[in-house]
């Protein structure tokens, strides 16, 4: 077995792989750019090499620093994760010059499988079944629509020469082709100078499933059974899970065959990944897509059914072990489903977030798995990939698993940076994906459905005593901090404006008649209301109900509570004066800086022009002052013309101002 | 802030009511008691507004009735020591509830203050003299108890039917400004927002404060209203043309801060609280925070070409904590931009250029200057200055004078002093923004940084026509090739002396600075710069 291996990837997967690393008394080294100094994965290596800048570019793709830090720490192994250099057959290459063993496939059977078109040819010549289509190179409209006779209908129409799916066009009946087909010819000779044209079956609503193989080096291939990844956002999969609740025991088998043929078909060597596009309809069939030479993303849900840590056995193929000799299950046990928590806002289309995370408690229970990139503290940046953590989880029975997992998200508080774990448990009560009815468009026709949820009543209340201090003030001996809005006769209440995550604004008050706060939300009655925290809990009662949430305050003495998956991000605000010049606009005439000549004026009467626009320049003591727009607005007058000599604070001429929308 | 009181010894003896309760007498008591516990807080209530009628005018202007004022300036909870609410109570038949004025102790920016508020819902907010000796007490409070005063001023000046009971004596009206001057002089802050009328001596209020605020179309200032100036000299003025927001913030300077409304004039001033110097008991540094606008563009926004001026805010922007600025007069004089900030959690005054000096910089740096030298906050110049404004007009209206006043203050002032040359550092410019000669602690130099007696093309050009007008006098002539010929190496030596190693060469600085490392080694200077008590407060005589 390998003495040190370094983890050439950041986040969940390198702390994930160097846990195995540590379980088999393999050293550990980790990479990590500026930006991950602090980060986890570097925190919980036996050693960290530092390995260039922020830019991915330069630090984790950069195939020449990573070698070089292997060789400086004497690495006798490189695992690369997924993502970054996992595919990259010119690092295997480079690993294999310098003596270093890569823990992937060879560099041959990476290429075969890089190129997506060529390797559907490979396999469709031995016989693996690829998305039936036409390549209309050369042919004559009256050829294709021949051979697109044999294809089945909806047809897919896509320009050769194209990509990322411009020019493509769904056709659902024979005679509609003629016209499509001249039509698409048109567009891809206009778009890419070139117009022929490829043809290909269009799958409706299709499943992702993927098969699991292992190969050793003495041409020995098994696998371990399927993974459904059809809960997807834009390709980007969110929730996979083993076994597919689509896959029969005979499907799996003819599966499980194509999948080892297209292993075999490459001269493939340790674990990889045949993902295949399959028809909702229960035909039997199924079609290769490609194949991911690297361990998944979504490698848990086989590990937890299977009962193997699939990272060992990477390493013991890749020491030259046989697959013979491996304790490989025979059957799956049970089933696990995982989600990807991503640091992005399902409210805000679903745009990555970031920040610190300010505090972070992982879920535990029987079968739940957590594997993550992050702790309390860790800096959640725009650099990298912003999936944070993936949460597995395993039961007897498909429901217990969803079930598992759903507690499992409710009970994982991540606050500081918004998540996308209240839209995971809103897809995993689904009623589609509770009857196991997936497909790969699923998720998207589901998003309609997320719903911003309203702050508790209970949250708002602690938010606002936390903004009064009310946590504070009764440790105090001083009058001044314990009598809270005192007045002669009376107490006066405090009221503040929360800012509720980006946008929602409310009004509070709070009000001490000792020994109780009263507290009143958006002009509602006055309720009693108190908090206590219990280190990074916070328990609020407020009326006649008891809440208690994960709470954190910021820097800034906001506050971040979460309940049950979802999180708020309560800020006070007051108003400052950059908000109300912004609000004020720019009346009145735009004045000169400097006695001066008005040297030129770049606008005319009726201009429209926005804040900061240069409107003339005025040219004194030897120096250019621009005269800029101090808001948006539209010219009105134009007071003074170019060579004109101007007074301090002469008109030279008059903004009316936009009008405003207030948020 | 964690100030536990410390428990009773238990060698205290402690007292026990002998009171019987409950009892016929006891419940006589309470009764008599309640009752008249009820009736004060109902004429405590009586005496806290005016009538409905002013207050319903006050409102329909756009004004915040003065105690909601007091409450939007406090912090939110602040208790609040109200000070003689029933004042004037049945005098001046009832017209007067609580003398029209309101003061009392608050918590601004969590600091403990006199507030002393107008109601001018109570006949315009005029002086009564119950008025004059209950805003007197208030400023005898702050006096003996060091407290910064805030006046929220909208007051129409002297109830005039009582003015022999208001104006002439010792403890009358113009005590009010005698307290000011020499609290000011003790350190204690004096700050005014102008929310109304401050007319005649009231207008004194905010000019005698140490800064001031005032509402745009709604705070006015003159010493005489436009009927007084109308009868004194047939002139026609609107209110807001004699005195006025925009008038006082960009013409005469008698205002620091213009607002919006009450809400934003009372929003400056907590801001102004939060600059005031420390309480001795605070420790005064606060948390660190990393500026917000993005240092690394710091050389992007600083002109290569010394023609094309850029606002020197793009580097406050750059080296202050969290990119904040409490600017200081950001309407008047605004070819020099002032106000306060922190680095590294340490008050600073800022005094940067954004242009040539004119009188009226001058003498905003001047008032400036000293607000800092009163409050113990180190200075920092950040200095680019070709020099100040020149022209007939300017050297009639004194500018050499108002130039001297800057230069006395930053002379004169005793709190440390920093200063940076960011670009240009000529002729008297220099002096007035703390070059060498001027002491400050530490002086350093961007590598952008030219000194010199004048710019090169300035000092060429004004060799060129005393020379021109000697040859042309006696009659000869002077081609433009020959001219060229002359002022080229005097711009080649202007160029090589001025240059900033010619200057760190000669110890004329304690060294040329990249810029992006300014915020690090002021910071690092600031520590260094407040270890030293500091002298009591003395300047030159201003020339006014």
């Amino acid at each position: 077995m390998f003495s040190t291996v370094l983890v050439a990837n950041r986040g969940e997967i390198a702390v994930r792989i160097m846990r195995t690393l540590r379980r088999l008394g393999i050293g550990s080294v980790a990479v990590y750019s500026d930006a991950d100094a602090g980060a986890r994965h570097v925190r919980e290596a036996d050693v960290a090499v530092a390995i260039g800048p922020a830019s991915a570019h330069e630090s984790y793709l950069s195939v020449d620093r990573i070698l070089q830090a292997a060789l400086r720490v004497g690495a006798d192994a490189l695992h690369p994760g997924y993502g970054f250099l996992a595919e990259n057959a010119q690092l295997a290459e480079a690993c294999r010059a310098a003596g270093i063993a890569f823990i992937g496939p060879p560099a041959a059977a990476m290429l075969a499988m890089g190129d997506k078109i060529e390797s559907k040819r490979m396999v469709a010549a031995v016989g693996v079944p690829v998305v039936p289509g036409v390549d209309g190179r050369g042919l004559r409209d009256a050829d294709i629509i021949d051979a697109a006779r044999t294809l089945g209908f909806p047809i897919l129409i896509k320009p050769s020469a194209g990509g990322g799916g411009k020019g493509m066009r769904l056709v659902h009946d024979a005679a509609q082709l003629p016209a499509e087909l001249a039509a698409a010819r048109r567009e891809s000779m206009g778009a890419f100078g070139d117009d022929a044209l490829l043809l290909e079956r269009y799958l409706e609503r299709p499943r992702h499933i993927e098969i699991q193989i292992a190969a050793d080096a003495f041409g020995d291939v098994v696998h371990l059974g399927e993974r459904e990844c059809s809960l997807q956002r834009r390709h980007q999969k969110i929730i996979e899970e083993a076994p597919s609740p689509f896959v029969t025991p005979a499907l799996r088998h003819a599966m499980g065959l194509q999948a080892i043929a297209v292993a075999r078909a490459c001269g493939y060597v340790n674990l990889g990944t045949v993902e295949f596009i399959v028809p909702n309809d229960a035909t039997g069939e199924f079609f290769f897509m490609e194949m991911n030479t690297r361990l998944q993303v979504e490698h848990p849900v086989t590990e937890m059914v299977c009962g193997l840590d699939l990272v060992e056995l990477q390493l013991r193929l890749a020491t030259g072990e046989r697959l013979a000799d491996q304790a490989l299950p025979v059957q799956a046990d049970g089933h696990a489903i995982e989600a990807r928590v991503y640091a992005e806002d399902p409210h805000h289309g679903f745009l990555p977030t970031g920040g610190t995370i300010l505090s972070l408690r992982e879920p535990v229970g029987p079968g739940v798995r957590v594997d993550s990139g992050v702790q309390t503290g860790s800096v959640v940046g725009s650099h990298y990939d912003p999936m944070l953590a993936k949460v597995i989880a395993h039961g007897r029975t498909r429901p217990e698993a969803i079930a598992r997992l759903d507690m499992a998200l409710a009970n994982y508080p991540i606050l500081g940076v918004p998540t996308n774990i209240a839209h995971l448990r809103s897809l995993l009560r689904d009623p589609y994906v509770v009857e196991g009815r997936l497909d790969t468009t699923l998720v998207e026709r589901l998003i309609g459905n997320v719903a911003v949820s309203p702050i508790d009543p209970a949250a708002l209340a602690a938010a606002t005593l936390i903004t009064a201090h009310a946590d504070r003030r009764s440790t105090s001996g001083s009058a001044w901090e314990s009598s809270f809005g005192w007045r002669h006769g009376g107490a006066s209440p405090a009221s503040f404006r929360l800012r509720i995550d980006h946008d929602r604004v409310t009004v509070t008050t709070a009000r001490y008649v000792d020994p109780t706060w009263l507290v009143s939300i958006d002009g509602a009655p006055e309720s009693a209301a108190a908090i206590e925290w219990d280190q990074d809990r916070l328990r609020c009662r407020y009326g006649d109900t008891t809440a208690t949430f994960d709470a954190a305050m910021a820097t800034d003495d906001s506050l971040w509570i979460g309940l049950g998956g979802q999180t708020w991000h309560v800020s006070s605000i007051g108003i400052s004066r950059a908000e109300r010049s912004e609000q004020a606009g720019s009346a009145g005439p735009v004045l000169s800086p400097m006695p001066g000549t008005l040297l030129a004026v770049h606008v005319t009467q009726g201009d429209t022009v926005i804040a900061g626009e240069a409107l003339a320049i005025v040219e004194a003591m030897k120096m250019e002052h621009i005269v800029r727009a101090t808001g948006p607005g539209v010219i009105t007058v134009v007071h003074a013309s170019v060579g004109q000599q101007l007074q301090m604070f002469q008109p030279i001429l008059t903004v009316e101002p936009t009008k405003g929308t207030e948020p | 802030m964690n100030l536990v009181m410390p428990k009773p010894s238990s060698d205290t003896p402690q007292l026990h009511t002998t009171a019987v309760i409950p009892s016929r007498s006891f419940a006589a008591n309470q009764a008599a008691l309640d009752a008249l516990v009820t009736d004060l807080r109902a004429t405590r209530e009586r005496c806290s507004k005016g009538p409905d009628a002013a207050r319903d005018r006050h409102v329909a202007r756009g004004k915040l009735l003065p105690r909601d004022r007091v409450e939007a300036l406090l912090d939110p909870g602040s208790p609040f020591l109200e000070l003689s609410p029933m004042a004037a109570y049945g005098m001046y038949d009832g017209e007067a509830p609580g003398a029209g004025i309101i003061t009392g102790i608050g918590r601004v920016a969590g600091r403990l203050v006199m507030v002393v508020a107008n109601d001018a819902t109570v006949k315009g907010g005029t002086y009564y003299p119950i008025t004059v000796k209950k805003h007197l007490r208030a400023q005898e409070i702050a006096r003996e108890n060091r407290l910064p005063c805030i006046y929220l001023v909208d007051s129409g000046g002297a109830f005039l039917p009582e003015q022999d009971d208001v104006f002439p004596d010792r403890d009358h009206f113009g005590r009010i400004f005698f307290n000011q001057a020499n609290m000011s002089a003790a350190g204690i802050a004096q700050l005014a927002a102008v929310l109304g009328s401050c007319t005649a001596g009231g207008a004194y209020v905010p000019a005698m404060s140490d800064e001031a605020v005032i509402v745009a179309n709604q705070g006015t200032i003159f010493l005489g209203g436009p009927p007084l100036v109308k009868a004194a000299t047939g002139e026609v003025v609107t209110a807001e043309d004699l005195g006025g927001g925009a008038l006082h913030a960009r013409t005469s300077g008698v205002i620091d801060h213009l607002a919006d409304d009450d809400r934003h004039a009372l929003s400056i001033m907590r801001a102004i609280v939060d600059t005031l110097a420390d309480d001795p008991t605070e420790a005064g540094v606060a948390p660190t925070e990393e500026p917000t606008m993005a240092t690394g563009d710091l050389h992007g926004v600083v002109s290569a070409d010394s023609r094309y001026p850029y606002d020197a805010r793009e580097i406050i922007g750059r080296i202050v904590d969290g990119s904040r600025f409490q600017e200081f007069k950001s309407e008047y004089g605004t070819t020099l931009v002032s106000g306060f900030a922190r680095i590294y959690g340490r008050r600073v005054g800022i005094v940067a250029n954004n242009g040539v000096l004119f009188g009226e910089s001058a003498t905003k740096g001047a008032h400036f200057v000293e607000l800092c030298d009163q409050r113990g906050i180190p200075l920092v110049f950040l200095q680019n200055i070709t020099g100040f404004m020149v022209g007939r007009d300017y050297e009639a209206a004194g500018i050499a004078k108002h130039g001297a006043k800057m230069v006395t203050a930053v002379a004169c002032a005793r709190v440390p002093k920093l200063t940076v040359i960011v670009g240009g550092s000529f002729g008297a410019g220099n002096y007035s923004m703390c070059g060498r000669a001027y002491s400050p602690r530490f002086l350093w130099m961007w590598p952008n940084a030219r000194i010199s007696v004048m710019g090169g093309d300035q000092a060429a050009a004004v060799l060129a026509t005393v020379r021109r007008d000697q040859i042309e006098g006696r009659g000869g002539t002077w081609s433009n090739e020959a001219e060229q010929e002359f002022t080229g190496p005097i711009k080649a030596q202007y160029e090589q002396q001025g240059h900033a190693y010619y200057s760190t060469a000669r110890l004329w600085d304690d060294g040329v600075i990249e810029p992006n490392d300014t915020r690090k080694v002021l910071g690092l200077a600031l520590e260094v710069v407040n270890r030293t008590p500091l002298s009591p407060i003395s300047n030159g005589i201003f020339r006014m």
